[in-house]
């Protein structure tokens, strides 16, 4: 039986969190993660022993190959057995340890999806400023190790647009707003291509509002111990963050009305078992602000994220710019945030009308431009967009025959991994 | 982690899911492919929210194996046996599919563990079906009953196209896998991985593990096999399984064992290519240090505590 008639296997790797499933599928099978348990014990074991017991060496060095995990079970054993060092592979959306990331595969591809990579077809992902050697290393990988098929890595922000289109329009322009864990990427999309010239980034994301939560909350000295602190402010962001229309009235709110607005943390503390609470208070609207006000953060980075799409449709050509501003699209974890999507376009409309109306006053009123239409589109699913986008291309059948196959692989080497054709499912 | 576990990881998170949050019951529908071309197809409806349908499908079997109705010998009697009054087999099964389940979430028991084993036990459904023969013969074994059908060579699937062979005695039962890989570096490193295996078995800690044999050609007790079954790449592994070793609870697991030790050593083979990665990785690296030691040291522009720069003259 061939591999083109099973569902192909959409892994999509974030700096925080991965997304795995089959192709075909409304949602995948698993979202963990993305990190590594390794027992690094045997290693330093073998290392003081010396050169005498080659053997002994060798057992140490399999047996810890093999004793690691990923995921939740990974951050599990490390709070309960200190012989398990955390690897995060991916930082910042680029793979920065290959040892731990084909480790990471392996669980996820044996263990979780328990499929055999022989059987299916890939699609991965790569965040859009990913260097082609890393394609190819991630190529070889696949190829070599996986002895996969067939393999295609998409841009995350292709992928995000193409989770948009099932709904209303076939649309493959847009802007991607593609706030993850480790960094925020604004990628102008035209026809399914990337405009690489016009990708903005900005240095906050998922991490850094966590960091300011907890920032907050150890000044004002909530009861939390210390060595949970960054895990209970994550959970805080996640379940609690919102964001607000205007940020001096949002203060007044609370003020007025505390026990509608502040809400109760409660916890076991690890060691001691004993149960803890604390209040969680202006931060629910501060956090997200970050993206808006990032001076409130840090002073080394001030421009809100709506200059920087506005930047960034600007810098994209001009053809292309109506239909840029008119489908923005979020996508990853930290756009989930409430009302968030109505605060941006708000703020990039903001931008765009002075902009019109500073021109129309420079032509005295003789020639009246058309208004822009700005639109921020979000999903219910924006958390795994990405991933929603390539189940949706992976089960076209234009899919198999854009993968580059094991037969070229082997035909030309690694380095037809460096591109990936855009395909006619895509638009 | 050196094993693959017997339940599905998802079908378990997902029932285990439904029963946390009956009331929300949100519409499920889920296609899966596991190793060994095994497919499910997972159903819910908002409508009915204390029902689920699962369908699973086998590889398809070579000419050798008997099958009854689609399904290995003694499949129904043995998914009747393990899930009881909670689920109910729907006939006719799915379209492209050899059997379907009818989940009822009412009928689970109300005490927290017994409903987590039977959970476990539907996740499992992979083993209860496809090693529904092989548990009966073993089971045999175990009685030390003389099976029917003694000293007979008998085939089952255990891949697409492909069986695994055994052949029940009175006093224990052989076990023999033709190993097939597709890729020329993988039957490499199977040989060589077999062969450890074999070496493995004899040191002391493994006494009492089933006496285990690899070799490349195809041992005399396959003589009555077709020939087809008789052309594998990467050798044959033959164990031989005792009564110890089916007694009581360790019946599922040798079962279990079995009936996945292909795709057990074709895990490993992954695993034994990745960490070959991690040598070659950690060697060009230090070769790296090596060579960058070698490097001429650039004179650096030294600066004055002012900040002004200077060139020394020797």
């Amino acid at each position: 039986m061939d591999a083109t008639s099973r569902p192909a296997v959409v892994i999509d790797n974030g700096t925080g969190y991965t997304k795995m499933g089959f192709a075909g599928n409304v949602e995948p099978c698993f979202i963990i993660p993305t990190v590594v348990a390794v027992n690094e014990s045997f290693v330093s074991q073998s290392r003081g022993s010396g050169k005498g017991s080659w053997l002994a060496q060798h057992d140490a060095a399999v047996k810890a190959d093999l004793d690691f995990f990923i995921g939740e079970e990974a951050l599990s054993r490390s709070h309960s057995i200190n012989t398990y060092n955390l690897s995060y592979p991916i930082r910042h959306g680029q793979v920065e340890n290959w040892d731990t990331m084909e480790r990471y595969w392996q669980q996820c591809i044996f263990n979780y999806l328990r499929c055999d990579p022989e059987d299916h077809y890939f699609l991965l992902t790569e965040s859009p400023l990913t260097a082609p050697e890393n394609r190819e290393y991630t190529g070889e990988i696949m190829f070599e190790t996986f002895n996969v098929p067939g393999l295609y890595i998409a841009v995350q922000a292709v992928l995000a647009i193409a989770a948009g289109y099932t709904t209303s329009k076939c649309e493959m322009t847009g802007v991607v707003v593609d706030a993850g864990d480790g960094i925020t990427h604004i990628v102008p999309v035209a026809d399914g291509y990337v405009i690489g010239s016009a990708i903005k980034s900005i240095p906050i994301a998922g991490r850094d509002l966590t960091l300011f939560v907890q920032q907050l909350m150890r000044e004002r000295g909530e009861n939390i111990p210390p060595e949970d602190s960054l895990e209970v402010a994550r959970r805080i962001k996640e379940a609690y963050c919102y964001t607000c229309a205007d940020i001096v009235k949002e203060f007044g709110k609370h003020d007025r009305d505390p026990e509608k607005y502040i809400k109760q943390w409660t916890g076991t503390k690890p060691k001691t078992g004993a149960r803890y609470s604390c209040d969680v208070g202006y931060e629910r609207f501060l956090a997200p602000e970050v993206f808006f006000n990032p001076e409130i953060y840090s002073s080394d980075y001030t421009t809100p994220l709506p200059v920087v799409v506005d930047k960034c449709i600007q810098s994209s050509p001009i053809d292309t710019r109506r239909a840029l501003y008119k489908n923005i699209v979020l996508s990853g974890g930290s756009t989930m945030f409430k009302d968030f999507p109505r605060r941006l376009q708000r703020d990039i409309k903001k931008i765009v009308d002075a902009r019109i109306g500073a021109s129309d006053a420079r032509l005295g009123g003789e020639v009246k431009s058309q208004a822009v239409d700005v639109n921020v589109v979000g999903h219910p699913i924006q958390r795994f967009a990405v991933w929603f986008g390539g189940s949706v291309l992976a089960s076209t059948p234009e899919f198999y025959t854009a993968c580059h196959t094991k037969e070229e692989y082997e035909e030309y080497g690694p380095s037809i991994c460096r591109t990936n054709p855009v395909f006619k499912g895509m638009y | 982690m050196i094993v693959l576990e017997t339940p599905s990881r998802f079908l378990l998170q997902v029932l285990l899911n439904r029963i946390q949050f009956l009331v929300k019951g949100v519409e499920l529908d889920y296609h899966l492919v596991e190793f060994d071309d095994v497919r499910y197809h997972l159903q819910a409806t908002m409508k009915d929210p204390h029902h689920m349908a699962l369908s699973i499908s086998i590889p398809t079997p070579p000419p050798e194996t008997v099958l009854s109705g689609g399904l290995p010998f003694g499949a129904i009697e043995a998914v009747r046996g393990a899930y009881g009054a909670a689920m109910q087999i729907v006939d006719p099964a799915e379209d492209g599919f050899q059997l379907t389940l009818k989940l009822d979430l009412t009928k689970l028991p109300s005490n927290e563990e017994a409903r987590t084993q039977l959970l476990i036990k539907i996740a499992s459904l992979r083993s209860v079906v496809l090693g529904a023969p092989l548990r009966e013969i073993l089971k045999h074994l175990a009685s030390k009953a003389v099976a029917p059908d003694a000293d007979r060579l008998i085939a089952l699937t255990h891949r697409p196209k492909e069986s695994f062979f055994l052949i029940p005695q009175p006093e224990k039962v052989t076990v023999v896998f033709p190993m097939r890989f597709r890729d020329s570096i993988d039957v490499v490193l199977a040989t060589s991985f077999l062969q450890e295996f074999m070496e493995a078995r004899r040191t002391a800690g493994l006494n009492n593990a089933p006496p285990c044999h690899y070799s490349p050609s195809p041992p005399l007790e396959l003589k009555g096999a077709p020939a087809h079954a008789l052309n594998a790449n990467a050798g044959f592994v033959s164990f031989v399984i005792f009564p110890r070793h089916v007694e009581g609870e360790k019946l599922d697991r040798t079962v279990w064992s079995l009936s996945t030790f292909h795709a057990y050593v074709s895990y490993h083979i992954k695993c034994s290519k990745s960490f070959m990665h991690t040598r070659m990785r950690r060697r060009v690296e230090t070769l790296i240090q090596a060579l960058n030691r070698a490097k001429p040291e650039v004179e650096k522009e030294k600066k004055t505590a002012q900040g002004r720069s200077f060139k020394r003259h020797l």
